[in-house]
């Protein structure tokens, strides 16, 4: 759309897209961001959702933690920062292009629930005012039964062809976080098709994908920086 | 008036439209003996609340001016302004915050956070203005005083604690319990004027500890003697509590919670004591000036009535006896029979009489010593003036005034009504910074100007109110501006030898975007334009900004460099030069792809989730970006940015979708370009209009 070179050359691509820039992850599809509290889940989903405004997709971000408010200056912030990095020009008018591609929808953590959400959905479709093809749900406890809800969100992503991401919170009894799935997940694991985990190690916060993604992504050193929260330059891949 | 000023406060109550300020403020005045008997806003009895001073406030059950006044508690002087809650009077909240060292944010408890509070709160973050929060109206169905607190603490950021804790809710609310004293207590007497204190019920006894607790600990950061004496296990005194909870309030770090029913007459007192506690008094607070005799360097003052006077003229209002203007005095004193100094125009004043306001009655005092509000008759001068004392020259920092973003053409009905409008316009311009007239030069048509429909209809309704002026008023019109896009060169000549004195100059250069209004830039060197002419040719350039060439809006964000140019000995002069710039602008102004920006509200609407769906296609149909919804319970908030010109009796709209049981509240956000098909549509209107006024 706007930047090619910067999204082809974006690190997620490495996580998330195939060689030729497809989404690995199939239409309808899970993922989630996996980490205890602090680390970084939230920055990470809006990298992620910014790489999709950027690839031209409209993008759903539901958060059960903060405001409308606080969540468009996350995007700002790590937006920002993007640009900064990657010294982009007319980052203010690429920001504003993005913006009608962005809806926001802030839920109380107890009275969120799929069919409401689902009511909210078609709602803006219907009128046309929406139609999202990502969705990121930030903060949905998982510590509490989700199975149910989250098969009927499955048919739901399955039938609007859309994907969704997680964050997931580890407790702190779950650690250390080792190189597989929390058994928190265990319940829901199999509607996951990603799964990345973000784990401090020193000084240093590295990802690691779980579940799904490029078999040569595994361990493969990329890693947060701790005062932007963005994926680290030197995990990047050059377009070809 | 108390000699001491630790013994002042004065503050400001400040919430959403239907908080119940104006009725907190009404009790307020109750219990200090300020006024003999309650009269609610709406209320029955016809007379309205003491503090909505102006008829059309009663009318309406909303307060637009802030009347100032002043009451006295446990040997505390409390000087009071009342806030406007509507967004379209924020100039009148800004103000008040300005001039005040203490507010109370009064939140409704069915309602909580409301859009219109965290306007407000902005506004106090800018100017620093420590706070107590008043959860008002637990007596109604729906009250849910955590659940404000909670949101006090995500929406707004405030370390929110409360000192209270209520016995019963809704129609069960009875009493609070003071965490502080650990004591129930209830307000009995007709008019809850009768404190009544009592052991904590046995119910409650557990909750209220564990409150107790965690208010100590919330305090304990800002007071060691209060952790030291957590960690040795001392009995934990009130007064040290206190200490450390004023400390933590003053520095903004703490918001204290308090909880009641003004209009049920429970709580009040105890906010009064709160604030006599809690808040700042006038020389906890550090004001700052700038020395106009020395670069505008920052200068602190100190509310010693013995210093030079330094005072800011804070509102002005049109009373029985001339013009009434609220002062608040920093520094030095301010007394009858002084000569004081407007540093805005230089002009001596003399003082005359100096009274303290009680809403729209008055009391004569002899003298306004610092850290005081009051006010003086028969002064001449605009709301932000700063007077001071001969041999200093010290001015307040300006405060922040937005511009205006909407206009409509007025004109008299009958010829009587002519004089009373200019008389009424005078006096609102001087009153409301944000409120501008001007003759349109065109139309002969004279234009106000404001912050919303709202704002411009208030103040057509006093004129005929206050002024017996019958005005007419024509469609509002959206303030669109022009700028350019891209860079673009000049190089003209203005040439004229039609006989008699010549015309000689040539400026060239270019245009360019800029993040500013208006730029210019002498880049010219080797005197090829002389000089002496290089202001003539900036005065040239800005002239052109008033009316820009595309559509005749004022043109803005513009950069002007000049290089290059050439002059004649005998037939160059500064009028040359001047019409040389108007000619380069032009042929610049063409080629840099200029364009139309219009204002873009932010738009917040607080509707009932049912009415989601139906609310959020009425903001996708005016042009609107949905920047997201916050789901609160039972009511559902839509954050929207929205083009003013698509906002035009969009009231009526959102009362028709949702029965009346939304409300939005809208701020001017930014400019933005227009798109494409509306700057069509524009140019049409504007040539067909321009063909029409050529036609007469």
């Amino acid at each position: 759309m706007l930047e090619k070179g910067f999204i082809l050359s974006h690190p997620l691509g490495r996580l998330i897209e195939n060689e030729s820039g497809e989404e690995i992850m199939p239409q309808g599809g899970f993922g989630a961001i996996l980490a205890r509290a602090g680390v970084g889940k939230t920055a990470i989903l809006i990298q992620i959702a910014i790489h999709g405004l950027l690839s031209g997709k409209n993008v759903l971000h539901i958060s059960l933690n903060d405001p409308v408010k606080k969540v468009g200056l996350w995007y700002k912030e790590v937006y920002r920062n993007i640009a900064f990095q990657n010294k982009i020009a007319d980052q203010e008018q690429i920001f504003d292009s993005m913006l009608p591609h962005r809806f926001i929808m802030t839920f109380e953590v107890e009275g969120f629930s799929v069919p409401k959400l689902e009511e909210r959905l078609t709602d803006l479709m219907e009128q046309n005012i929406f139609r999202p093809q990502l969705i990121l749900i930030d903060g949905l406890p998982f510590d509490e039964p989700q199975k149910a809800s989250l098969s009927d969100l499955k048919s739901f992503a399955k039938k609007h062809s859309l994907n969704i991401w997680f964050t997931v919170r580890i407790h702190r009894d779950e650690l250390p976080v080792t190189d597989v799935i929390p058994a928190m997940l265990n319940d829901v694991e199999d509607l996951f098709e990603t799964a990345i985990s973000i784990q401090p190690e020193g000084k240093e916060i590295y990802l690691k994908v779980l579940k799904g993604g490029k078999s040569d992504s595994g361990a493969s050193g990329l890693s947060l920086d701790p005062t932007t929260m963005l994926i680290n330059q030197n995990g990047w891949i050059k377009p070809a | 008036m108390k000699d001491n000023t630790s013994r002042v406060r004065n503050i400001g109550i400040s919430a959403h439209i239907d908080s119940g300020k104006t009725t907190l403020t009404e009790r307020i005045l109750f219990y200090t003996k300020r006024i003999h008997a309650i009269h609610d806003v709406k209320g029955k009895d016809g007379v309205g609340a003491t503090m909505d001073s102006m008829e059309l406030e009663k009318e309406r059950g909303i307060t637009i001016a802030s009347a100032a006044t002043f009451c006295e508690w446990l040997d505390h002087e409390i000087n009071i302004i009342d806030t406007p809650g509507h967004v379209d009077f924020t100039i009148e909240v800004e103000r008040s915050l300005r001039v005040l060292d203490g507010a109370v944010l009064v939140l409704c408890s069915v309602g909580g956070v409301q859009s219109q509070s965290i306007t407000v709160d902005q506004q106090m973050k800018r100017y620093k203005v420590p706070c107590l929060a008043f959860i008002n109206k637990c007596d109604r169905s729906g009250a849910n005083p955590d659940r404000v607190i909670k949101q006090l603490k995500e929406k707004l950021g405030h370390n929110a604690v409360s000192l209270q804790l209520p016995i019963g809710l809704e129609a069960d609310f009875s009493g609070v319990i003071d965490l502080l004293s650990m004591k129930a207590v209830y307000f009995d007497g007709k008019n809850g004027e009768i404190i009544r204190t009592e052991d904590i019920p046995e119910s409650l006894k557990d909750e209220a500890a564990r409150k107790r607790e965690e208010l100590i600990d919330t305090a304990s950061i800002f007071s060691d003697e209060l952790t030291e004496a957590i960690l040795e296990e001392k009995e934990i005194s009130e007064s040290l509590i206190i200490a450390a909870l004023r400390n933590g309030t003053l520095s903004r770090k703490i918001t204290p919670v308090l909880l009641g029913s003004a209009y049920k007459n429970k709580g009040v007192q105890l906010l009064l004591d709160a604030v006599t506690r809690l808040l700042p008094c006038p020389s906890d607070i550090e004001n700052e000036a700038l020395d106009m005799d020395n670069e505008e360097t920052p200068v602190i003052l100190t509310a010693d009535p013995k210093q030079p006077l330094v005072a800011l003229a804070f509102k002005l209002e049109e009373g029985q006896y001339g013009q009434l203007t609220y002062i608040r005095v920093y520094q030095g004193t301010l007394a009858k029979g002084d000569t004081i100094i407007n540093v805005r125009t230089g002009r001596k004043v003399k003082v005359g009489r100096v009274v303290r306001m009680h809403a729209n009655q008055m009391e004569e005092i002899e003298s306004i010593p610092g850290g005081y509000i009051g006010a003086l008759f028969g002064i001449d001068c605009a709301s932000g003036d700063t007077f001071v004392s001969q041999g200093i020259s010290y001015t307040m920092t300006s405060m922040y005034v937005p511009k205006p973003v909407i206009s409509l053409a007025i004109a008299p009905k009958d010829s009587k009504s002519e004089t009373n409008i200019s008389k009424a316009l005078n006096r609102f311009t001087k009153e409301d910074p944000t409120f501008k007239t001007y003759v349109s030069e065109e139309t002969g048509d004279t234009i106000i100007s404001g912050m919303g429909e709202l704002h411009l209809e208030v103040y057509i309704e006093r004129m005929r109110r206050e002024y017996n002026a019958e005005v007419s008023a024509g469609k509002p019109k959206v303030a669109y501006r022009e700028t350019i896009t891209r860079k673009a060169e000049f190089n003209y000549t203005h040439k004229k030898q039609t006989g008699g004195a010549g015309q000689y100059g040539r400026i060239a250069g270019y245009l360019e975007p800029a993040e500013e209004d208006f730029i210019f830039d002498n880049q010219v060197r080797g005197g090829s334009i002389p000089t002496q002419y290089i202001p003539a040719c900036e005065k040239g350039f800005r002239n052109c900004l008033a009316k820009g060439p595309k559509m005749e809006f004022p043109v803005t964000g513009i950069k002007v460099v000049i290089n290059d140019g050439a002059s004649h000995a005998v037939d160059s002069s500064e009028m040359a030069f001047q019409a040389a710039a108007r000619g380069a602008f032009l042929e610049g102004y063409a080629k840099a792809k200029p364009t139309i920006h219009e204002p873009i509200m932010k738009v917040v609407v607080e509707t009932p989730t049912e009415f989601q769906g139906s609310v959020m296609g009425s903001l996708n149909q005016r042009r609107g970006i949905i920047f997201g919804t916050q789901d609160e319970g039972p009511m559902c908030v839509i954050e929207a940015q929205i083009p003013l010109a698509e906002m035009f009796g969009y009231s009526t709209v959102l009362r028709s979708l949702t029965q009346g049981k939304a409300q939005f509240t809208m701020e001017f956000a930014t400019y933005k370009q227009i798109p494409q098909s509306v700057a069509e549509e524009l140019e049409k209107k504007y040539s067909e209009e321009k063909k029409n006024s050529q036609k007469r």
